[in-house]
């Protein structure tokens, strides 16, 4: 597809931020070396007699492989005493297996909390082995993207990067919103924080999306082989080509020049994703304006919720919603005009350049977006991993999975 | 934050009632019903309701309506953007319900200066009940001069029955154009 590829990557940003290597916080178990063929008869043991209650992600056995092929089973006894380092902590009936099978016990660090990540679960195993299980919610990609899947991301990530990128040789952020399981673009956008452009038509809906990345591919290799100025003003002044980047500045709007003086109108709100979501949903009403409101209202009972409630009286809402989904399905399944009605951008990728602001990221939260690609981390307000991290945010009613794509420079110039 | 009270000037339950009138008209379009009103010197200029619905796009908050308004309103005047950075800097904004995190970071971004709610918001409150953004950046300016998120004044509270009973009445009714099998659940509600 390109010759870069190599230099392409793409990072799962985790729901907590990620521990550094060797700081993971561990407890002391008790453990022993034992034969393999009492294997099973003590595992089956220990889990009733002292069962691993807060380490459910700690693997009873470790399988050690010595040199000359061979392997050593050691089991977990028993946790071992916060304060005392010693062996006679042990309780009664751990102690009965001890003196049975002529164990001999020694105290060993295992990880105290489940990795958020693989990396994290990788470093963990060093110590004794855990199991990982990825976020419980089910979103391709957190476990490892395909080489087709990769491909995909990074020509959507390059689209996003084209489009940001000004003549006058300024980025912006750009957003692009993808259906990935027909690998269409539903909308894209650029910031408008300093010309909205009300006289738009908001309502043009992009449908041959692969053409137009193509075409925006084919450009962007031909600036690059063309354009020295361009060239030549990224390398002297890097960090005043993002200046204008929304969500990296998003209170510097009144200082900011405005790009054309009779451009219609500016808004310090409309960041990219703002203006990709607003287009979205335009698309959405002109395409499916058949289809009633009714399917609407149900995502909105999530929308807030208010304080004084009871918790059986919220859940029941919740209840409601789940019916309300249920509903909704069955509608767009009944409903042969309009074989699949986007339930927001339920389903949707989004690529941006910068990780988002806090006001963008809650915004694709409540767009209900499935995956957030950014390339570039935000300092001053990323909501994704940088100041906040929404993704972790328990209390929020949807989570979407966070990607960064790693780029090679020259994509940028 | 100030903790609810009862004790609100006339004014400001004056200015709440006209936030609850913009919920109720969102209620009465079948939109979550959540309304508020932005006042400058004592006076309201820009009034704003939920139009998730309708616009299919969930970003549509009632904060995000009114100011809307206001950003049309001051630059069809000819202000310049310092101009209208000052006055949304006087603002004081109405709203039935706690600004939710994407608007309080909105609401940051613009430097209102009060905001005052009815009821919180726990699933997504912006200003303290998930993250507190109306405290703003404990560093306002970052070493090489940027300037952080600014903070806003909070008040709770006011009239949060009101508010909390127009979203009830909104979950309640269930939705009309449902079929009526169902919707067992919405009778089970109101009890
Ligand atoms: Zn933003
Ligand atoms: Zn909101």
């Amino acid at each position: 597809m390109n010759k870069h590829t190599d230099a392409w990557q793409i990072l799962h940003v985790p729901d907590k931020p990620p521990i550094p290597p060797g700081q993971q916080p561990t407890v002391n178990v008790l453990a022993s070396v034992i034969e393999p063929k009492i294997a099973n008869t003590l595992v089956r043991r220990l889990n009733q007699i002292a069962p691993l209650e807060n380490l459910r992600h700690v693997k009873r056995v470790q399988k050690k492989y010595l040199e000359g092929g061979k392997t050593q089973l050691a089991v977990i006894l028993c946790l071992a005493c916060e304060n005392d380092n010693q062996l006679d902590s042990m309780q009664h009936d751990v102690r009965e297996i001890v003196n049975a099978y002529r164990l001999s016990a020694f105290i060993t660090k295992v990880s105290k909390s489940a990795a958020s990540s693989k990396e994290e679960w990788e470093e963990q195993c060093k110590l004794w082995p855990t199991s990982y299980h990825p976020p419980t919610y089910n979103i391709d990609g957190i476990t490892g993207f395909s080489e087709e899947d990769s491909q995909l991301v990074f020509s959507f990530m390059r689209f996003a990067v084209e489009l940001a990128k000004s003549d006058d040789g300024l980025m912006v952020n750009a957003a692009v919103i993808v259906d990935p399981s027909v690998k269409q673009v539903i909308a894209s956008a650029r910031d408008e924080i300093c010309s909205w452009n009300t006289c738009n038509n908001k309502s043009s809906i992009q449908t041959s999306s692969s053409q137009q990345l193509e075409v925006c591919i084919t450009r962007s290799i031909s600036n690059v082989v063309t354009d020295d100025s361009l060239l030549s003003k990224a390398s002297t002044n890097e960090l005043g080509r993002f200046t204008g980047v929304s969500c990296l500045y998003p209170w510097r709007w009144a200082e900011q020049q405005l790009s054309s003086p009779n451009s219609c109108y500016w808004h310090p709100l409309r960041h990219a994703a703002l203006v990709a979501i607003e287009s979205s949903a335009a698309r959405d009403r002109l395409l499916f304006h058949g289809s009633r409101e009714i399917e609407d209202k149900s995502f909105d009972m999530e929308h807030k919720s208010p304080s004084t409630g009871s918790p059986a009286k919220r859940q029941k809402l919740n209840m409601k919603n789940v019916e309300d989904h249920a509903k909704l399905d069955t509608l767009a399944e009944g409903n042969s005009s309009v074989s699949a009605r986007p339930y927001l951008c339920t389903g949707y990728d989004i690529y941006l350049v910068w990780e988002p602001c806090t006001m963008c990221a809650m915004a694709l939260v409540h767009q209900r977006i499935r995956r957030i690609f950014y390339a570039f981390t935000n300092p001053n307000a990323g909501a994704l991993g940088s100041v906040h991290r929404l993704q972790g945010e328990k209390s929020l009613n949807h989570h979407y999975a966070v990607f960064r794509v790693l780029l090679p420079e020259e994509v940028m110039v | 934050m100030e903790s609810p009270g009862e004790d609100f000037s006339p004014d400001t339950l004056a200015f709440m009632e006209l936030a609850l009138e913009q919920a109720k008209l969102a209620l009465d379009s079948l939109e979550v019903p959540v309304g508020c009103v932005i006042v400058e010197d004592g006076k309201v200029i820009a009034s704003g309701r939920n139009r998730t619905t309708e616009t299919r796009n969930a970003s549509r908050h009632a904060e995000m309506e009114a100011v809307d308004v206001l950003l049309k309103d001051w630059q069809k005047n000819g202000l310049s953007k310092l101009e209208v950075a000052k006055k949304f800097s006087k603002c004081h904004l109405y709203v039935t319900c706690e600004p939710c995190i994407m608007c309080a970071a909105a609401l940051s971004i613009l430097g209102v200066k009060e905001v005052y709610y009815g009821c919180t918001n726990d699933k997504f409150g912006g200003c303290g009940s998930i993250l507190p953004l109306h405290l703003g950046c404990s560093e306002p300016l970052k070493s090489d001069g940027i300037p952080q998120g600014k903070g806003f004044k909070c008040i709770r509270g006011i009239m949060a029955s009101e508010a909390v009973s127009l979203l009830r009445t909104f979950y309640e009714q269930g939705n009309p154009n449902a079929p009526k099998p169902h919707r067992p659940l919405t009778h089970q509600a109101t009890h």
